[in-house]
This record gives structure tokens, sequence and C-alpha cells, in this order.
């Protein structure tokens, strides 16, 4: 079948007269985690943005699986397989973790939310199958011990690994992880990077944008660059590292 | 949790022995009407405690109710018991006319959405004469059971205050099971952070569009209980400022629990009436209640029950 699991052909993006981005195309493949790096500005987020169904492309084509997705709504791509995280903690501060890990189970149910409230459809089984999902989900990301407190006292960090929890719930073939490293320290980010590589063991592919080039280096499988809304380079972490034009573009000679 | 369902209970043994406790008629008469804005401040929770839209057409919703449930009955002779039911269904259509359109628009535009809705329904129910009589309203309207010997005599004000309460007590337990449920997930989420609901994979605009239809459908039926008490319905009640107090009796109550609209609905029924010893200054001295009441209890009565509870009992 497929080994290429999302991939993303001659995408563009125009706000008024800016371009964007001009002509991405890139392919992540099964198990591998893909880098996306790049200047502030240069059309990284931009891109998950387009990738998630947050902001419709100007034009190109995005297949999940083979079938195009580029027309379709955010919630249908999550039950599709592709989901995200966002640059800053984006969560709902009120509910306890297991209940915010729980919600992201919603795409994958079978039985509708009216007929789950009235009990007209027996759905214990699929109760314990998500009830199992948040599980692991909680587990492969440090958070069972915190399942039942208030998402708002959680750190930073935690809320931002919660984020991924939550995605990973809804059983994603390929998960967006934008800037998850943001505001973390080095523990945190050594965390993060474990973390990372287990849902890739999972079976699950990521995209992770990021501007810790360690991190990247460590995690990434293989990096895309963009640079002024247009790709400049791609490869593996050493390929990248000793490309011309990306240190001149990003890196700059230290790294 | 056993502290709850006792106190629960107490409560629910005080509403069954009220009509006996009561001697004044008036307060059981006010007791009814309460009752019924218990089921319209449910309903209003729904969509304004849960899923932090406030909506400004609850008692427009109402007028839909109580209009179509005393017009089916007038015009195709229907029973009183069946256009109850169908009322609050009449009601949902509109809502999802209304709703539609209108949950589009977040946050505050929502809100003037659904107060220029009330306007126009209410403009309607006055000017469409030939179908509501205008300003004059619809008298003459029939109690549940008329016409048919009925076995129980609802012309009795004791009779139909249970009537009322056994459908309250219904309405309030329905809406339980929603919020309890993953409905009720799903719209506390919304609340919370709108935007990310659909991240997490959930077309939010279903879940607004289904509270606000059911909230819709609890002010239908509260409109069509009102009608059928009262026999007499005029356009009057349904305006925006009625609207205002379905917002009111959630806020005072506890705005995003089962228990605040009950006490909230009860505030709004009764507070007016004791305050009719200040004559000409009632509405300042009510509108400064509701000012200060907002003030310094911006989790309403429930919330600041819960807080007391947890100083001194340690209970949470």
């Amino acid at each position: 079948m497929h080994t290429d699991v999302l991939e993303v052909d001659g995408l563009c993006k125009s706000f008024g007269g800016v371009k964007a981005l001009r002509d991405l195309s890139f392919t992540i493949r099964q198990n591998e985690v893909l880098g996306l790096i790049g200047p502030n500005g240069s059309g990284k987020s931009t891109t998950v943005n387009m990738l998630s169904g947050a902001m419709p492309p100007t034009s190109g084509q995005l297949r999940l699986g083979g079938v195009r997705v580029e027309g379709l709504n955010q919630w249908d791509r999550v039950a599709m397989g592709l989901t995200r995280t966002y640059q800053t903690a984006s969560v709902f501060p009120e509910f306890t973790v297991r209940e915010h890990v729980m919600l992201g189970c919603e795409a994958r149910r079978t039985v509708s939310p009216v007929a789950h409230a009235f009990r007209l459809r027996r759905n214990r089984a699929e109760d314990r199958q998500m009830q199992e999902r948040v599980d692991q989900a909680l587990e492969l990301t440090g958070l069972t011990g915190d399942r039942d407190t208030i998402v708002g006292v959680l750190s930073a960090a935690q809320q931002r690994f919660l984020m991924i929890a939550t995605a990973l719930a809804s059983s994603p073939r390929v998960i967006l992880l934008d800037e998850p490293a943001a505001g973390m320290i080095s523990h945190e980010r050594e965390t993060l990077a474990g973390m990372i590589g287990r849902i890739r063991d999972a079976g699950i592919s990521v995209l992770v944008i990021e501007h810790h080039m360690a991190l990247i280096m460590e995690v990434c499988d293989r990096i895309v660059v963009l640079n002024f809304g247009a790709p400049i380079a791609q490869g593996t972490p050493a390929e990248i590292r000793g490309n011309r034009a990306v240190i001149d573009a990003y890196l700059g000679e230290a790294v | 949790m056993k502290f709850k369902t006792l106190l629960m209970l107490a409560a629910l043994v005080l509403f069954l022995a009220l009509p006996q406790l009561i001697t004044v008629k008036y307060y059981l008469h006010l007791c009814i009407l309460a009752l019924i804005w218990v089921i319209m401040a449910q309903g209003q929770n729904l969509i304004q405690g849960y899923t932090g839209y406030v909506s400004i057409v609850q008692a427009g919703f109402m007028g839909i109710g109580a209009y179509s449930s005393a017009l089916m009955g007038s015009h195709f002779g229907l029973p009183v018991g069946m256009t109850i039911i169908l009322a609050p269904l009449v009601t949902a259509v509109f809502a999802l006319v209304a709703g539609y359109p209108s949950l589009r628009v977040k946050g505050h535009y929502f809100a003037i959405v659904t107060l220029a809705f009330n306007m126009v329904i209410f403009i309607v129910l006055l000017n469409f004469t030939h179908l509501t009589n205008g300003e004059a309203g619809i008298s003459g309207i029939h109690k549940p059971g008329y016409g048919r010997g009925a076995m129980i005599d609802f012309y009795d004000r004791q009779v139909y205050y249970y009537f009322v309460l056994a459908i309250a007590v219904l309405m309030t337990t329905l809406a339980a099971v929603i919020v309890r449920s993953r409905i009720g997930q799903i719209l506390l989420a919304i609340r919370q952070n709108e935007d990310l609901v659909a991240s997490v994979g959930v077309a939010a605009w279903r879940y607004k569009l289904f509270a606000f239809v059911i909230s819709a459908m609890f002010a239908g039926l509260a409109g069509a209980l009102y009608a059928h008490y009262q026999s007499f319905i005029n356009p009057e009640i349904f305006g925006v400022a009625q609207s205002m107090d379905a917002i009111l009796a959630v806020i005072i109550g506890g705005s995003g629990t089962l228990t605040g609209p009950v006490i909230g609905a009860f505030f709004v029924v009764f507070l007016p009436e004791y305050l009719r010893f200040a004559d000409s200054f009632r509405l300042i001295l009510y509108g400064l209640i509701l000012v200060l009441a907002t003030i310094f209890m911006p989790r309403g009565i429930v919330g600041l029950a819960r807080d007391l509870g947890t100083r001194f009992g340690g209970r949470k």
C-alpha cells in the first residue's frame, strides 16, 4: 500500500498580494519524523494550518493515505487520522486531564453522542476501548499520575504534553506538532524528544516544526527547510547541516 | 455526594408539600409561574451556562410555544395535551431556522443576532393580527383535559401546580442527562476553547445548534404551559425584557449548574413581587439588587453556597 502517509503537492498560499507559501511539496512516510524548519515568517505555521484544515490553501493538493483531503473540514481530517497541536498551549482549562484526553476520542466514536446520552445503543465495548486508548495516550505522554488533575493547574510543559496526548487519543496516522518545545527547559525537551520517538515507534508519522535545532537534529529522520515561503532544501539531518543554502538562510555557521 | 442527594430529596419533599404550606392563593400562583420559569431557565442554562453562548431570545421562543399551542387548539381542535407536546417541536423548527445562520457568528455577535430575532418574533406577534389577534392577545385558552369530562381537574390551581412540577422535574432531569453525557462535555469544551474543539475532531457547530434548539424547546414547552395556565396570552410578556430575565435567572442562580436555574427562576418571579412595597422605586431597587448580585456573586447563589460549604464544611 502507500508508504507515503501524507503527500503534499504544490501547496501555495497567498494573503492578498503576499505569497506566504510557494509550491511546497513533500511527503511524510510511515513511521517517520519529518522536521519542518526555517526562519520566522517562512511559512511553517501556514503550512500546518493548511494541512490541518484550519486554513484553505490557495492551490495545491493534500493526500492522506492516497485520499485527497484539501477540501475537508478540520474535524473530518481528524477522523481520517490527521491531527495537530498548537504553538501556544491551547487547552480546555476546566477539565481534568482524563476528560481532556477523552475528548480526543470523539472523532473515532461510532455511537452518536445523542444515542450515547440516552443509552439507546449498547456501547460498553466502545467505552472500554476508548478508556484504554486514553490510558495509553496518558502513559505515552507521562501524564498517568496527573489523570485527575485540573488542566488549568498543569505546568506549561505538561499542557503541551496534554495536547499531544489528546491528539494521540484520536488514533492518528499523522500528528502535526507546531513548535512543541517552545518555552520548555532542557529536561522537558529531553522528555519531549523521547516522546516523539515513542510516537513514531507506535506507527504514527510525525511532522514537527521547531526552532530548537538540537531537538530537530536529534528526533528527525528527514528535514524540509523553508525560506520566504519557498522550500530551499530537503534531506537527512546530516545533509541539512552541511547544506550551504540552509546555513546562509537559517542555521548560521555555529551549528 | 450523599449530602447532595439528601438535599435534593429534601427539596423535592418541600416542593410536594408546598401547596399545603401556602395559605395565600396568590403565592401558589407565583409558584406555578416560577416552576414554568424553571423550565425556561434550564433551557437557557444549556446554551448560556454550559455552551457559553448568551442567547437573548428565550422569551421569544416561549412566545412561539405559547401561541402555537393555543392556536393549534383553537384552529385544529387538537386536545390540549397534544398541543403542549407539539409546541416545543414547532419552536424547534423556528430555532433551527434561526440558529443555523446565527451560530456562525461568535460571542457578542451571537447575542445581538438572537436579540434581533426576539424583536422580530415580538413584532410578528404584535402585527400579524389575523392569526395572533395583536396586542389584544388570545383569551379563553383551554386547560388540559378540557371538554372530555376529565378525571383530573386542571382548573384547580393545586392540580396545575403538581402538573407543572412534574414537568419541571422531568425537564431538569433531561437537562442533567444531557450535561452529564458526552454532549455535555463537548458543550463545556466549546465554552472553554471553541477553536480547539474543531482541531480535536469535533464539529462544534452541530453541538451549538443542538444546544440552541434544545434550549428553545424548553422555552416552547414553558410557553405552552404558561398559555394554558393563564388562559390568556398577549405579546407583552414575550419581549426582550423577559429574555433578559431568563439570562438573569441563570446568572443569579449559578450558570453551568443544574440547581442554579431552579433557584434563579424563583428569584426572578418572586423578587419583583416582594419589591412591590417600594412602589415606584421597585424597578430601581430590582436593578440595584441585580447589579450587586452580579458583582458580589459572579457564580450565582449556587457558587456562593459551594464556597461557603467548602469554607465551613470542608466539602467540595
